[in-house]
Protein backbone atom coordinates (compact mmCIF):
# COMPACT_ATOMS: atom_id res chain seq x y z
CA UNK A 1 0.00 0.00 0.00
CA UNK A 2 2.41 2.10 0.95
CA UNK A 3 4.62 1.62 -2.43
CA UNK A 4 1.53 2.46 -4.61
CA UNK A 5 0.83 4.99 -2.36
CA UNK A 6 4.16 6.70 -3.05
CA UNK A 7 3.91 5.92 -6.75
CA UNK A 8 1.07 7.58 -6.89
CA UNK A 9 2.39 10.49 -5.01
CA UNK A 10 5.28 10.66 -7.90
CA UNK A 11 3.22 10.48 -10.99
CA UNK A 12 1.45 13.60 -9.18
CA UNK A 13 4.61 15.59 -8.66
CA UNK A 14 5.64 14.89 -12.10
CA UNK A 15 2.33 15.80 -13.53
CA UNK A 16 2.17 18.76 -11.91
CA UNK A 17 6.13 19.73 -13.09
CA UNK A 18 4.97 18.97 -16.31
CA UNK A 19 1.88 21.36 -15.99
CA UNK A 20 3.97 23.79 -14.33
CA UNK A 21 6.86 23.74 -16.79
CA UNK A 22 4.38 24.47 -19.45
CA UNK A 23 2.24 27.20 -18.32
CA UNK A 24 5.90 28.62 -17.85
CA UNK A 25 6.59 28.30 -21.75
CA UNK A 26 3.27 29.35 -22.49
CA UNK A 27 3.49 32.52 -20.64
CA UNK A 28 7.01 33.08 -22.26
CA UNK A 29 5.73 32.35 -25.69
CA UNK A 30 2.93 34.71 -25.33
CA UNK A 31 5.09 37.07 -24.43
CA UNK A 32 7.45 36.68 -27.25
CA UNK A 33 4.51 36.77 -29.52
CA UNK A 34 3.04 39.90 -27.95
CA UNK A 35 6.78 41.75 -27.99
CA UNK A 36 6.02 45.12 -28.55
CA UNK A 37 6.44 47.01 -31.64
CA UNK A 38 8.47 49.66 -30.98
CA UNK A 39 8.80 52.50 -33.17
CA UNK A 40 11.65 51.26 -35.73
CA UNK A 41 13.75 53.73 -37.53
CA UNK A 42 13.66 52.91 -41.67
CA UNK A 43 16.86 54.18 -43.52
CA UNK A 44 14.66 55.96 -45.36
CA UNK A 45 13.92 58.60 -43.06
CA UNK A 46 17.31 58.80 -43.06
CA UNK A 47 16.97 59.39 -46.82
CA UNK A 48 14.32 61.88 -46.50
CA UNK A 49 15.90 63.80 -43.69
CA UNK A 50 19.26 64.42 -45.92
CA UNK A 51 17.31 65.48 -48.52
CA UNK A 52 14.94 67.81 -46.29
CA UNK A 53 18.17 69.31 -44.75
CA UNK A 54 19.44 70.18 -47.76
CA UNK A 55 16.54 72.05 -49.05
CA UNK A 56 15.87 73.99 -45.30
CA UNK A 57 16.04 77.72 -45.51
CA UNK A 58 18.67 78.92 -43.39
CA UNK A 59 19.07 82.15 -41.51
CA UNK A 60 22.12 83.48 -43.50
CA UNK A 61 21.02 85.77 -46.10
CA UNK A 62 23.19 86.19 -49.17
CA UNK A 63 23.31 89.07 -52.11
CA UNK A 64 19.38 88.88 -52.42
CA UNK A 65 18.43 85.67 -50.68
CA UNK A 66 18.30 83.25 -47.73
CA UNK A 67 20.16 80.41 -48.56
CA UNK A 68 19.30 77.28 -48.34
CA UNK A 69 21.93 74.61 -46.49
CA UNK A 70 22.59 73.43 -49.56
CA UNK A 71 23.91 76.49 -51.30
CA UNK A 72 25.61 77.08 -47.12
CA UNK A 73 27.52 74.38 -48.05
CA UNK A 74 28.72 75.17 -51.22
CA UNK A 75 29.70 78.38 -49.69
CA UNK A 76 30.64 77.98 -46.34
CA UNK A 77 34.44 78.63 -47.00
CA UNK A 78 34.31 82.14 -48.44
CA UNK A 79 30.81 83.43 -47.98
CA UNK A 80 29.88 85.70 -44.83
CA UNK A 81 26.17 86.75 -43.85
CA UNK A 82 24.47 89.71 -43.91
CA UNK A 83 24.32 89.91 -39.92
CA UNK A 84 28.69 89.59 -40.22
CA UNK A 85 28.36 86.16 -39.14
CA UNK A 86 30.23 83.36 -41.22
CA UNK A 87 28.18 80.62 -43.45
CA UNK A 88 30.00 78.05 -41.33
CA UNK A 89 29.06 79.13 -37.76
CA UNK A 90 25.28 79.63 -39.35
CA UNK A 91 25.33 76.31 -41.04
CA UNK A 92 26.48 74.29 -37.96
CA UNK A 93 24.27 76.18 -35.63
CA UNK A 94 21.38 75.29 -38.48
CA UNK A 95 22.24 71.59 -38.50
CA UNK A 96 21.99 71.31 -34.58
CA UNK A 97 18.57 72.77 -34.90
CA UNK A 98 17.24 70.56 -37.02
CA UNK A 99 18.77 67.51 -36.07
CA UNK A 100 17.70 68.19 -32.39
CA UNK A 101 14.09 69.18 -33.70
CA UNK A 102 13.75 66.13 -35.97
CA UNK A 103 15.29 63.41 -33.88
CA UNK A 104 13.87 62.66 -30.38
CA UNK A 105 16.87 61.47 -28.18
CA UNK A 106 16.69 60.06 -25.00
CA UNK A 107 16.77 56.63 -22.31
CA UNK A 108 12.75 56.35 -23.33
CA UNK A 109 13.04 56.48 -26.80
CA UNK A 110 14.16 54.31 -29.45
CA UNK A 111 16.65 56.87 -30.82
CA UNK A 112 19.77 56.38 -29.08
CA UNK A 113 21.87 59.09 -30.82
CA UNK A 114 22.82 60.37 -34.09
CA UNK A 115 25.25 61.97 -36.29
CA UNK A 116 26.02 64.08 -39.25
CA UNK A 117 29.04 64.46 -40.93
CA UNK A 118 30.32 67.26 -43.94
CA UNK A 119 32.95 66.34 -46.19
CA UNK A 120 34.36 68.56 -49.00
CA UNK A 121 36.49 66.32 -50.94
CA UNK A 122 36.59 63.71 -48.57
CA UNK A 123 37.49 65.57 -45.83
CA UNK A 124 35.38 66.54 -42.78
CA UNK A 125 34.46 69.78 -41.97
CA UNK A 126 31.76 69.90 -40.02
CA UNK A 127 29.74 67.28 -38.08
CA UNK A 128 27.17 67.29 -35.48
CA UNK A 129 26.51 64.53 -32.74
CA UNK A 130 24.25 63.65 -30.03
CA UNK A 131 23.73 60.94 -27.33
CA UNK A 132 25.08 57.80 -27.76
CA UNK A 133 26.72 55.57 -30.42
CA UNK A 134 25.23 51.71 -30.76
CA UNK A 135 26.08 48.77 -32.77
CA UNK A 136 22.10 49.23 -34.53
CA UNK A 137 21.92 52.44 -36.50
CA UNK A 138 20.24 53.51 -40.48
CA UNK A 139 22.03 55.42 -42.60
CA UNK A 140 22.12 57.44 -45.55
CA UNK A 141 24.44 59.93 -47.53
CA UNK A 142 23.81 62.37 -50.33
CA UNK A 143 26.58 63.11 -52.67
CA UNK A 144 26.93 66.56 -54.71
CA UNK A 145 29.50 68.68 -56.52
CA UNK A 146 30.13 72.10 -57.48
CA UNK A 147 32.66 73.90 -59.26
CA UNK A 148 34.97 70.37 -59.50
CA UNK A 149 34.63 70.10 -55.58
CA UNK A 150 32.89 66.96 -54.14
CA UNK A 151 30.83 67.49 -51.36
CA UNK A 152 29.22 64.90 -49.37
CA UNK A 153 26.46 64.40 -46.20
CA UNK A 154 26.49 61.15 -44.26
CA UNK A 155 23.63 60.71 -41.51
CA UNK A 156 23.51 57.64 -39.10
CA UNK A 157 20.85 57.50 -36.64
CA UNK A 158 21.66 55.03 -33.98
CA UNK A 159 19.01 53.17 -31.81
CA UNK A 160 17.96 50.11 -29.41
CA UNK B 1 -5.56 -10.35 -3.48
CA UNK B 2 -8.66 -10.08 -4.93
CA UNK B 3 -9.02 -6.49 -3.21
CA UNK B 4 -5.48 -5.23 -4.33
CA UNK B 5 -6.51 -6.15 -8.30
CA UNK B 6 -8.36 -3.19 -9.05
CA UNK B 7 -6.09 -0.60 -7.07
CA UNK B 8 -3.58 -2.05 -9.54
CA UNK B 9 -5.50 -1.30 -12.82
CA UNK B 10 -7.16 2.14 -11.18
CA UNK B 11 -3.18 2.87 -10.85
CA UNK B 12 -2.55 1.83 -14.38
CA UNK B 13 -5.02 3.72 -15.43
CA UNK B 14 -4.04 7.08 -14.00
CA UNK B 15 -0.65 6.36 -15.35
CA UNK B 16 -1.61 6.41 -18.82
CA UNK B 17 -3.70 9.13 -18.26
CA UNK B 18 -1.01 11.28 -16.88
CA UNK B 19 1.49 10.04 -19.90
CA UNK B 20 -1.46 10.60 -22.39
CA UNK B 21 -1.30 14.04 -20.92
CA UNK B 22 2.49 14.58 -20.84
CA UNK B 23 2.21 13.19 -24.88
CA UNK B 24 -0.40 15.87 -25.62
CA UNK B 25 1.41 19.06 -23.87
CA UNK B 26 4.70 18.02 -25.42
CA UNK B 27 3.44 17.84 -28.51
CA UNK B 28 0.99 20.70 -27.84
CA UNK B 29 4.29 22.80 -27.28
CA UNK B 30 6.59 21.09 -30.01
CA UNK B 31 3.55 22.63 -32.43
CA UNK B 32 3.66 26.06 -30.86
CA UNK B 33 7.17 26.11 -31.08
CA UNK B 34 6.78 25.70 -35.04
CA UNK B 35 3.59 27.99 -35.40
CA UNK B 36 5.94 30.68 -33.24
CA UNK B 37 9.07 29.98 -35.59
CA UNK B 38 6.50 29.81 -38.78
CA UNK B 39 4.29 32.78 -37.65
CA UNK B 40 7.46 35.40 -36.83
CA UNK B 41 9.10 34.56 -40.62
CA UNK B 42 5.11 36.03 -41.15
CA UNK B 43 5.24 38.49 -39.05
CA UNK B 44 8.56 39.80 -40.45
CA UNK B 45 7.89 39.42 -44.40
CA UNK B 46 4.89 41.80 -43.35
CA UNK B 47 7.21 44.01 -41.53
CA UNK B 48 9.19 44.49 -44.34
CA UNK B 49 5.68 45.04 -46.76
CA UNK B 50 4.39 47.47 -43.96
CA UNK B 51 7.50 49.22 -44.39
CA UNK B 52 7.87 49.09 -48.22
CA UNK B 53 4.14 50.04 -48.80
CA UNK B 54 4.45 53.18 -46.30
CA UNK B 55 8.00 54.49 -47.77
CA UNK B 56 6.26 54.10 -51.30
CA UNK B 57 2.71 55.70 -50.28
CA UNK B 58 4.69 58.92 -48.70
CA UNK B 59 7.50 59.34 -50.87
CA UNK B 60 4.38 58.91 -53.86
CA UNK B 61 2.41 61.61 -51.96
CA UNK B 62 4.72 63.65 -51.73
CA UNK B 63 6.14 63.57 -55.62
CA UNK B 64 2.04 63.09 -56.48
CA UNK B 65 0.81 66.75 -58.88
CA UNK B 66 -0.98 67.60 -55.87
CA UNK B 67 1.65 67.91 -53.54
CA UNK B 68 4.89 68.41 -55.10
CA UNK B 69 6.78 71.61 -55.58
CA UNK B 70 7.32 70.59 -59.39
CA UNK B 71 9.83 73.77 -60.87
CA UNK B 72 7.91 76.44 -59.16
CA UNK B 73 11.29 77.02 -56.83
CA UNK B 74 13.52 76.58 -58.98
CA UNK B 75 15.53 73.66 -60.10
CA UNK B 76 12.91 70.44 -59.65
CA UNK B 77 13.42 68.91 -55.98
CA UNK B 78 12.95 65.79 -54.40
CA UNK B 79 10.27 65.18 -51.51
CA UNK B 80 9.27 68.63 -51.88
CA UNK B 81 6.17 70.04 -50.81
CA UNK B 82 4.58 73.11 -52.20
CA UNK B 83 2.83 74.50 -49.19
CA UNK B 84 0.83 77.11 -51.36
CA UNK B 85 -0.71 74.65 -53.62
CA UNK B 86 -1.16 72.72 -50.34
CA UNK B 87 -3.66 74.99 -48.71
CA UNK B 88 -5.59 75.22 -51.90
CA UNK B 89 -6.10 71.55 -51.96
CA UNK B 90 -6.98 71.90 -48.40
CA UNK B 91 -9.88 74.23 -49.40
CA UNK B 92 -11.13 71.89 -52.02
CA UNK B 93 -10.57 68.48 -50.10
CA UNK B 94 -14.10 67.31 -50.23
CA UNK B 95 -13.35 66.66 -54.13
CA UNK B 96 -10.72 64.12 -52.68
CA UNK B 97 -12.42 62.08 -50.80
CA UNK B 98 -11.39 58.30 -51.29
CA UNK B 99 -8.89 59.42 -54.11
CA UNK B 100 -5.67 58.67 -51.92
CA UNK B 101 -7.67 55.62 -50.18
CA UNK B 102 -6.46 56.61 -46.81
CA UNK B 103 -7.40 58.09 -43.96
CA UNK B 104 -6.05 61.10 -42.58
CA UNK B 105 -2.92 63.13 -44.41
CA UNK B 106 -0.87 65.76 -42.07
CA UNK B 107 2.26 68.12 -42.99
CA UNK B 108 3.38 69.05 -39.64
CA UNK B 109 6.98 71.60 -39.31
CA UNK B 110 9.60 69.91 -37.12
CA UNK B 111 10.29 73.60 -35.80
CA UNK B 112 7.10 75.21 -35.35
CA UNK B 113 4.01 75.15 -32.82
CA UNK B 114 1.52 73.05 -32.53
CA UNK B 115 -0.56 75.24 -34.01
CA UNK B 116 -3.20 73.95 -36.86
CA UNK B 117 -2.60 75.89 -40.30
CA UNK B 118 -5.77 77.99 -41.55
CA UNK B 119 -5.87 80.30 -44.55
CA UNK B 120 -5.60 83.35 -41.99
CA UNK B 121 -2.69 82.27 -39.99
CA UNK B 122 -0.52 80.56 -42.83
CA UNK B 123 2.59 80.45 -43.23
CA UNK B 124 2.92 81.14 -38.96
CA UNK B 125 1.62 77.57 -38.31
CA UNK B 126 2.81 74.47 -37.48
CA UNK B 127 0.34 72.11 -38.66
CA UNK B 128 -1.59 71.54 -42.08
CA UNK B 129 -4.26 68.48 -42.00
CA UNK B 130 -4.81 67.84 -45.17
CA UNK B 131 -7.31 65.26 -45.20
CA UNK B 132 -9.23 63.49 -42.18
CA UNK B 133 -11.69 60.60 -42.76
CA UNK B 134 -13.96 60.27 -39.13
CA UNK B 135 -12.83 56.36 -39.27
CA UNK B 136 -10.48 54.58 -36.57
CA UNK B 137 -6.84 55.32 -38.06
CA UNK B 138 -3.90 52.99 -37.85
CA UNK B 139 -0.30 54.54 -36.85
CA UNK B 140 0.97 57.13 -38.95
CA UNK B 141 3.74 56.58 -41.49
CA UNK B 142 5.97 59.13 -42.18
CA UNK B 143 9.13 60.93 -43.37
CA UNK B 144 10.68 63.98 -43.70
CA UNK B 145 10.31 66.41 -46.71
CA UNK B 146 11.06 70.04 -47.18
CA UNK B 147 8.05 72.25 -47.43
CA UNK B 148 8.17 75.06 -49.35
CA UNK B 149 6.18 78.20 -49.51
CA UNK B 150 6.37 81.64 -51.54
CA UNK B 151 6.46 84.90 -49.38
CA UNK B 152 6.29 88.45 -49.99
CA UNK B 153 8.91 91.44 -48.71
CA UNK B 154 9.74 94.69 -50.05
CA UNK B 155 12.14 93.16 -52.09
CA UNK B 156 9.66 90.79 -53.90
CA UNK B 157 8.77 87.45 -53.04
CA UNK B 158 11.16 85.77 -51.30
CA UNK B 159 10.90 81.17 -51.22
CA UNK B 160 11.65 79.68 -47.82
CA UNK B 161 11.71 75.88 -47.24
CA UNK B 162 11.11 74.07 -43.58
CA UNK B 163 11.81 70.69 -42.31
CA UNK B 164 8.69 68.81 -41.93
CA UNK B 165 7.23 65.70 -41.59
CA UNK B 166 4.93 64.31 -43.93
CA UNK B 167 2.34 61.79 -42.03
CA UNK B 168 -0.32 59.04 -43.63
CA UNK B 169 -2.53 56.96 -41.43
CA UNK B 170 -4.74 54.00 -43.08
CA UNK B 171 -8.19 53.25 -41.77
CA UNK B 172 -7.98 50.50 -38.83
CA UNK B 173 -10.26 47.78 -40.74
CA UNK B 174 -10.16 45.23 -37.69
Amino acid sequence: MTKLKKGQEEIVGFALIIILVSIILLVFLSISLRSSSAMEIQSYEAEGFIQAVLQHTSECKGTSEYLSVQKLIFSEREETCSDERSAREILNLTLIELCEKGWNVGENTPIKGYEMRLLSDGTEFLSVQKGNITQNYKGAMQDFSKRGIDYGVYFKVYYD
Amino acid sequence: MVKRLPKIGQMKIQQMAFMLIAVVLFFALVGLFVIVIRFSGLKQSSVILEEENAMLLVTKLANSPEFACGSSFGDSKLSCIDADKVMMLREHISDYSGFWGIAEIEIRKISSDSKECNLENYPNCGIIQVYSKNVNKLPASSNFVALCWKEGSDRGINERCEVARLMVSSEDKT
